[in-house]
């Protein structure tokens, strides 16, 4: 089954209940069994958390919006993420050593635990970021 | 006698809802719903006054569907600031879900799970 979808949220904290509520109606549509479906919305959850706390860090109240773009093609699941908060230093985009146990950190680390991949494209047009996360199912 | 003080402290944000009870010195908070950056501030409001206050703090996670990075690090920073006031929090009845986060985490060996 290939598939492609794809939805703008207002960049806040209150959009990530409906981000989770249209990533889980996709899987479902595509028969993804529950554990998998949960892990990928958390970490399709923590990719949009990750803009409306860093991208849009020190910006109240700002009527920007994400677009989430999640595609399904040969079993291979990608998921786009398009913003226009402050451009992201792929480089700088580290999770905290789990042993330096502390509150924060471990956004980054669950999307990495559950994707096979996470990269950060060039290719965005009229966005300042896109991450691209995969996985074969 | 048990002594057991229902606060009926239900409060309704869009996602989270809490109770708490008291029974001698153990506040027991029942978290309902799903926990996210959204509702992380409010979870902190509930417990870390319990914490502060020396009690013995029961997290009942019985009924949580959902918890992300920041509902992990409310878990953390409340475990934290309870050691070292010299009190403890318990994480109990531990939904599915977030025990597979709190695992996913490594943290099952550093939190007090029941």
């Amino acid at each position: 089954m290939n598939l492609s979808e794809s939805k703008d949220f207002l960049v806040t904290s209150a959009s990530l209940k409906e981000i989770r509520v249209f990533s889980r109606e996709i899987f479902e549509k595509i028969n993804i069994n529950e554990d998998l479906r949960d892990e990928l919305v958390l970490a399709i959850a923590e990719a949009a958390q990750n803009i409306v706390k860093h991208g849009y860090k020190d910006i109240a109240d700002t009527t920007d919006r994400m677009e989430i773009k999640i595609s399904l093609k040969e079993n291979e699941l990608e998921i786009g993420f398009f913003d226009k908060g402050k451009a992201v230093v792929p480089g700088n985009v580290q999770h905290r050593k789990l042993d330096d146990i502390k509150p924060g950190g471990l956004g980054t680390f669950f999307i990495k635990q559950i994707m096979d991949a996470a990269v950060f494209k060039k290719d965005q047009k009229g966005w300042v970021n896109h991450l691209v996360l995969t996985k074969k199912i | 006698m048990l002594f057991c003080l229902i606060l009926g402290n239900y409060l309704k944000t869009f996602i989270m809802t809490y109770k708490v009870t008291e029974e001698g010195n153990i506040s027991t908070v029942f978290l309902q719903g799903e926990i996210d950056m959204d509702v992380t501030e409010k979870a902190k409001e509930v417990i870390m006054p319990l914490v502060e206050s020396k009690k013995e703090v029961h997290l009942n996670l019985k009924d949580v569907q959902y918890m992300d990075s920041s509902g992990i690090s409310v878990l953390i920073e409340s475990h934290q600031k309870a050691n070292e006031l010299g009190t403890k929090v318990i994480l109990k009845d531990i939904s599915k879900s977030v025990l597979k986060v709190i695992m996913m985490a490594k943290l099952e060996q550093v939190l007090n799970l029941d």
